[in-house]
């Protein structure tokens, strides 16, 4: 009998549910988040300027979010069951472009009051 | 009677049998996924993830843009405040509009000691306890899909407490602020800073509400292991909230 898209759905969202990282994961995952949080905190006090303080705070700031996104909020797991290459084409090309717009807009921005 | 002749009879029969076996696919689908008895069976889609769930990620994309569009006028409207507080006058973003004073204005804000009117240790503190308001919820998520439904329910209240807690410390800190001077429409800054961080407090306060809810239907047994994508749903929605916490403490407090 032929597989429908439907019945694949099923099986891979509830072997998904099986994969959820456990309890302890989720306290080491805190716990490093704890630590990024006191190394910002921390580095933020240093008395740095300019790049040398802002780059490391922000790439901390990114870690952070793929942390908590990908272990926290599942993403890690349910990525790999949205069902084709395409969708996932589509969806990372759509975060790049985003990103893009970001930038260009601030790149392109002057007050003009 | 040739072969090519129809019998209705034949016909009847045979969508008798295909009615019986559609009959019989959906009872094996509702058993398969034990749903057949609580009547609020998941519906997946071709992604692999249940409805619901796509639902509250195309949500949580909108309020990626809101939150961005917010980062962003903080963004721009922090570098004005900068401008107008060392500048003084109107006259010198006039000059920076037209290409002239420019390096001149960047050198007086590079030079410029502004006091800070953050409280890092108290705003890291409230950092801390949303983090762990993360840990919490998604214990709880599990918990529930343990069947551990005692478990599921302090978790849940450990939740609301740190989700309370840090509410407190933003009420605290807004009154704080007003007193020293920063109010919301005093400054485009402080427009945007309390813009941000309010409509940050309101997602906090509506996932309390989520919270609050979940827990008053586990306390009523309503809340049971075949319901666990709801805690999952609205775990989604909180650590969605912190992670826009994460974004905000470092953009808004920690670069100055």
């Amino acid at each position: 009998m032929a597989t429908t898209a439907s019945d694949h759905g099923h099986d891979v969202a509830h072997d998904d549910h099986e994969h959820h990282p456990t309890a302890k994961t989720y306290w080491i995952t805190f716990v490093l988040l704890a630590i990024l949080t006191a190394v910002e905190v921390a580095w933020s006090y240093l008395g740095l300027s300019g790049p040398a303080l802002v780059v490391p705070l922000i790439l901390m700031m990114v870690v952070k979010f793929l942390i908590v996104g990908g272990v926290f909020m599942h993403l890690q797991t349910d990525l790999k069951v949205l069902n084709g290459y395409w969708f996932t084409l589509t969806f990372g090309t759509a975060v790049v472009l985003a990103v893009c717009v970001y930038i260009i807009v601030f790149a392109a921005f002057r007050w003009d009051i | 009677m040739s072969d090519t002749d129809i019998n209705v009879e034949d016909i009847d029969a045979a969508g008798a049998d295909a009615a019986v076996a559609v009959a019989d696919a959906t009872t094996d689908h509702a058993e398969d996924h034990g749903h057949d008895d609580h009547g609020h069976e998941e519906h997946y889609t071709s992604l692999g993830l249940s409805n619901m769930k796509l639902a509250m990620w195309l949500f949580l994309g909108s309020e990626c843009l809101l939150f961005g569009a917010l980062i962003s006028a903080y963004l721009l409207s922090k570098t004005r405040f900068i401008i107008e507080l060392v500048a003084g006058n109107p006259n010198v973003l006039a000059g920076i509009r037209d290409g002239e004073n420019e390096s001149l204005v960047q050198e007086m804000i590079a030079e410029a000691s502004v006091e800070p009117i953050f409280d890092i240790p108290f705003t890291s503190l409230s950092s801390f306890i949303l983090l762990m308001s993360s840990l919490t919820m998604v214990l709880a998520h599990k918990s529930v899909s343990e069947g551990n439904y005692k478990n599921l329910r302090i978790w849940l209240a450990t939740t609301m407490l740190l989700g309370a807690t840090f509410m407190a410390g933003q009420v605290y800190e807004f009154t704080t602020f007003y007193r020293e001077g920063l109010t919301y429409n005093g400054t485009v800054f402080g427009t945007a800073f309390y813009t941000l961080t309010g409509f940050h407090g309101a997602h906090v306060t509506g996932g309390l509400i989520m919270l609050g809810s979940l827990l008053f239907l586990s306390t009523r047994n309503k809340m049971q292991k075949d319901r666990a994508e709801t805690v999952e749903l609205v775990g989604l929605y909180w650590h969605f909230v912190d992670i826009v916490w994460v974004l905000i403490f470092t953009i808004v407090y920690l670069i100055p």
